[in-house]
């Protein structure tokens, strides 16, 4: 069985634009699929485990330095507790964790730690980029995210885009070989049949071929 | 035990980068544990033309590069450095088959990176907190400060034991973030006395006079030219010293105070009894520390005071405010003069003497120079630091995460 950690820094209660509702469908979708679904997202005071009635299980995590000059040092500390959470879940569950599939690039970093210190491959599903949300500005706040955004791509096992345009941009952007992304589209009849071959590709073949190395 | 002890350092600074007092003592402790038989990993940013990765007496050392993008400010930029040190930090350890027992992070410039490590490989984590922000900053003002604060608090919250380097560290360290008594340990800080013993006398008295003239006594400060470090309560001083003696003040170090107090004592007539040398080499900062008739530390707040340690090894006579970790290191009229922080009065009373009665200053110099022989030798520091190493494995065997 097939086990997921999904990294997504917005989930409902704590909705903050449209990927809240998403990662939550996709979650429902993964566990009635027979997959086992952890969500590992932030929430200010409910934090802790919580078994959701559809099948899913998530941990929200909390900021554990509560001072902070800006979302970057914000984000690079919260990483830590995301980090933790999920090395909880692999020791856990005897250290059968499949793949995370991280939402955007708040939680990267913890994904990335993730997969050198324990092999766990991920895939970095791209919402938006940095470049677009500020307008091409480059000062470098922008640019540590940016930096972020690239190291996810550089490292990450596959992407997940969700149209063509935002493959070029990928491409364009952060010079990604084309292959390395896949375009599934949530509006598709075979959105939850295509990340499910995703998964199981990274799965299989990711882990195994970053063990071989 | 029977296995080999394996311990990986992390420190944002280490030979030859070297910013503050953390690479230096990271330097001997790494090289005195691995002397005693301990397996020892350094994790460090990089540096212009040296290795990144190379073994120094034992002890492996890994650079990494930390972020070399312009960054938002200091802190922004020390949170991402440990994104990347704590990627590569792990994937060392994976291709060491997990095979690290401790990891030791040395104060919250590395706090990420050893929280991280802890819990992904679940090895205990050890913290030595050199300095805080709430002393640095004498309170916590901004926003900025209170981050840095509330780091510092979380990494101590998550390490097994916070080692400090002096008595007062550790009073400090507890009521700064509310620690159990029984997390702290205190095991001091080393001298490496033998880096005095080389350079002949007479070698000496010409470089002396490249300094200062021959008539005039020697008066050092070493230290960054910061408010903490007290630097303008010596040039305060220095009038009063001169009522009775004839020295020359030689200021080396650089720091953002270094216009103002140049500026000072430029508009009190003084310019020519003063010398500010930047930074200096090593050798010339241990020929310069041999030399000194007086060695001054005006700190405000001083953790511990290794420039403190190092003149009682180059057998200079010491003049110290009674604070912090100095109030500790000096015996008052046995290894150094004590004098009250921030007062130009007391420290000129100090200087003045030790510059007029020559057998005292030989007195306490003997004394001080047999005192860091006996309790600041990184050898038996390097056992102490086994011994905490080994007791928090201990503890950690009967833990659910072995």
């Amino acid at each position: 069985m097939m086990q997921v950690i999904i990294f997504s820094w917005e989930y409902p209660p704590r909705m903050v634009g449209q990927l809240a509702d998403y990662v939550r469908e996709l979650a429902i979708q993964l566990a009635k699929s027979n997959v086992k679904a952890y969500v590992v997202t932030y929430h200010d005071y409910l934090s802790g485990q919580y078994d959701e009635p559809e099948g899913v299980k998530t941990y929200r995590v909390t900021n554990p330095v509560r001072t902070h000059i800006g979302v970057l040092t914000w984000v690079l500390t919260l990483n830590q507790e995301v980090e933790r959470a999920a090395a909880n879940i692999y020791y856990s569950t005897d250290k059968q964790v499949s793949l995370i599939d991280v939402h955007d690039w708040h939680f990267i970093t913890a994904a990335v730690t993730l997969k050198k210190a324990l092999n766990i491959p991920y895939i970095y599903s791209v919402e938006s980029l940095e470049e677009h949300r500020s307008h091409g500005a480059n000062s470098p706040f922008n640019m540590g995210i940016k930096s972020i955004e690239w190291l996810g791509m550089y490292e990450a096992e596959k992407l997940i885009v969700k149209s063509e345009w935002m493959r070029n941009e990928v491409v364009r952007l952060f010079k990604v070989p084309l292959e390395k992304i896949w375009v599934i589209s949530p509006k598709s009849v075979n959105w939850l049949k295509n990340v499910l071959e995703a998964y199981k590709s990274v799965a299989e073949g990711g882990t195994s071929a970053w063990l071989k190395n | 035990m029977a296995k080999e002890l394996t311990i990986m350092m992390l420190t944002w600074e280490f030979p030859p980068r070297i910013i503050g007092g953390i690479s230096p003592h990271v330097y001997h402790l790494s090289k005195s544990l691995a002397r005693n038989g301990i397996k020892i990993y350094v994790v460090t940013c990089d540096f212009p033309g040296a290795p990144q990765h190379e073994i120094i007496d034992g002890v492996e050392v890994f650079r990494i590069n930390p972020y070399k993008n312009p960054s938002p400010d200091f802190a922004t930029w020390v949170y991402l450095m440990n994104v990347n040190m704590q990627k590569e930090a792990a994937a060392l350890v994976n291709s060491l088959g997990g095979k690290v027992d401790v990891f030791h992070a040395h104060d919250w410039l590395v706090a990420d990176a050893g929280i991280g490590l802890k819990h992904v490989f679940r090895r205990p984590l050890l913290t030595t907190i050199h300095s805080t922000e709430i002393g640095r900053r004498n309170g916590i003002h901004f926003d900025y400060e209170k981050m840095i604060h509330e780091t510092e608090a979380w990494l101590t919250y998550e390490a097994w034991r916070v080692i400090c380097c002096s008595d007062y560290m550790v009073s400090h360290v507890r009521w700064a973030f509310g620690l159990p008594e029984d997390k702290l340990v205190m095991v001091p800080n080393g001298v490496n006395a033998e880096a005095y013993s080389k350079a002949d006398r007479n070698d000496l008295n010409q470089f002396r006079g490249k300094f200062a003239l021959p008539e005039e006594k020697i008066v050092l400060f070493v230290g960054r030219l910061v408010y903490e470090k007290g630097v303008h309560v010596l040039v305060n001083a220095i009038p009063k010293v001169l009522e009775k003696a004839n020295a020359k003040f030689i200021i080396v170090g650089n720091g953002y105070m270094k216009e103002q107090l140049s500026s000072l004592v430029k508009n009190v007539g003084l310019a020519h009894k003063v010398l500010f040398t930047g930074f200096v080499d090593d050798e010339t900062l241990r020929r310069l520390q041999k030399c000194a008739d007086v060695s001054v530390v005006p700190s405000l707040f001083e953790p511990f005071g290794i420039v403190a340690l190092e003149a009682m090894a180059a057998k200079s006579p010491l003049v110290a405010s009674d604070t912090g970790g100095l109030s500790e290191i000096v015996e008052h009229d046995v290894t150094g003069v004590k004098v009250y922080a921030n007062n130009p009065d007391s420290l000129a009373w100090g200087i003045t003497k030790v510059l007029q009665d020559e057998t005292y200053a030989n007195q306490i110099r003997r004394n001080a120079y047999e005192k860091v022989r006996e309790k600041y030798d990184w050898n038996k520091i390097a056992q102490q630091t086994k011994t905490v190493y080994e007791a928090v494995l201990d503890e950690y065997s009967k833990t659910t995460w072995t």
